[in-house]
């Protein structure tokens, strides 16, 4: 009975030791981090808002200018960022997180329109847990880039807002480069954001309409 | 271990003699999937030294106290208690290459290195012998994640710590990227290293 006493009391006092330990070191980084985390949503928005923002842009310059460049609301269930002009009252366009289902796990991203909301200012892939260097490719420029200009209104008889194709084999505005190797993370893509646009930009248009 | 003459010994064993993963194949998980960029491997190495290091120190001082039946669990909790706190440090301090190992330094935990010394060594040793013989290993843990990572991130992505080192016409050889590629290297390592490491038998660890 002592024996067994002794181990629980043993395993209470090791515990104790060990969660107060982490606990601190939690307690002392837990500033960066939130920090960290909002810098990196900062810079994302600013991005996809085409607000020219250098990757070396340190990070006291990229809270002012978010401070003064973007006022967030509510709509449904997500957040609209609203990024604003230099002279602060003109709107340069809206900005609204996007995320649904990838081939490997969830995606999510942050999707830039203009003030009519009839083109995609930026698009930027946030999060995701496809293949490096294949799914994984999502998150590069190349990619990310060929969203910019893409009409919101579906064209006459499509059905989706833009479509990914294999490269190469591209026409129109509202087809896109498919990435080549990663055909499920590409249709994945294709579907959820598809669905997301589908269903934001209508609430996105009634606000606009709304607050004009 | 009677054989275990030395502190130099104990520390060579670890990293070379009786390499935990080209010897014993532990540790294997991250071995395959964090070797295709440098950048990751050397934070995971890092993590994995202090780690290790850590634990085994730990467990050793706590030896002569710890209850038999529980030591399991307390393993688990000292080891546990340290891989948080290298995932809070690298989450502060490296957010991107936190981004980039995603789940796996949570995963340290699971490493079965770790483990595997507390209950090899530092439940049986002094704390400055065993803290080497942590040290030992986790360097020889980390010998070899940087030679795989140093032949998959110039096949697979053409760079090396994120510099070009492959010609312009390079064609990167996709399947280095993903863990098949690791799987393949580390087998040919394996393979070479029972030429190179000298014989099993002839080694300290006989059970």
């Amino acid at each position: 009975m002592t024996k067994q006493l002794r181990s629980v009391v043993y395993m209470f006092l090791i515990s104790l030791f060990f969660a107060s330990l982490v606990s601190a070191v939690k307690h002392l980084n837990e500033k960066t981090i939130a920090s960290n985390q909002a810098l990196k949503l900062q810079r994302i928005i600013l991005k996809v808002l085409e607000i020219p923002v250098e990757k070396n842009t340190p990070d006291d310059q990229i809270s002012r200018l978010f401070m003064e460049r973007i006022k967030n609301i509510q709509v449904e269930d997500r957040i609209l960022y609203v990024g604003y002009e230099e002279d602060a009252h003109t709107i340069l366009g809206y900005a609204f997180p996007v995320g649904g289902p990838g081939f490997w796990g969830p995606i999510q991203g942050m999707v830039g329109v203009d003030p009519e909301v009839t083109k995609v200012l930026g698009i930027a892939f946030t999060k995701h847990s496809e293949t490096p260097g294949l799914g994984g490719r999502i998150t590069e420029d190349w990619f990310s880039s060929q969203f910019k200009g893409l009409p919101l209104h579906p064209i006459d008889g499509d059905k989706k807002i833009f479509y990914l194709k294999p490269a190469g084999t591209t026409g129109a505005p509202n087809e896109l480069d498919a990435i080549t190797g990663a055909t499920n993370t590409s249709s994945a893509v294709e579907t959820f954001l598809n669905d997301e646009l589908d269903y934001f930009l209508k609430e996105l248009w009634t606000t606009v309409e709304e607050r004009e | 271990m009677p054989n275990l003459s030395s502190k130099k010994e104990i520390f060579l064993t670890g990293l070379w003699k009786d390499n935990p993963v080209l010897r014993q194949v532990l540790g294997i998980c991250s071995t395959l999937a964090v070797t295709n960029l440098m950048v990751n491997t050397l934070v995971m190495d890092a993590g994995l030294i202090f780690t290790v290091c850590m634990s085994s120190l730990t467990v050793s001082l706590l030896r002569n106290y710890t209850p038999m039946r529980i030591r399991m669990m307390v393993q688990t909790l000292i080891i546990a208690s340290y891989v948080i706190i290298v995932d809070i440090i690298i989450k502060a301090h490296l957010p991107d290459i936190s981004e980039a190992l995603g789940p796996y330094v949570a995963l340290i935990i699971t490493n079965c290195i770790i483990m595997g010394r507390c209950e090899a060594f530092a439940r049986n040793n002094p704390p400055l012998a065993s803290f080497l013989d942590g040290l030992g290993m986790s360097l020889g843990y980390s010998l070899i994640l940087i030679t795989i990572a140093f032949i998959r991130e110039p096949l697979g992505f053409g760079t090396l710590l994120g510099i070009r080192v492959m010609p312009e016409g390079f064609v990167q050889w996709t399947i280095m990227i993903m863990a098949p590629g690791a799987f393949f290297t580390l087998g040919i390592l394996v393979w070479i290293s029972k030429y190179i490491l000298p014989n099993a038998k002839n080694g300290v660890e006989r059970k």
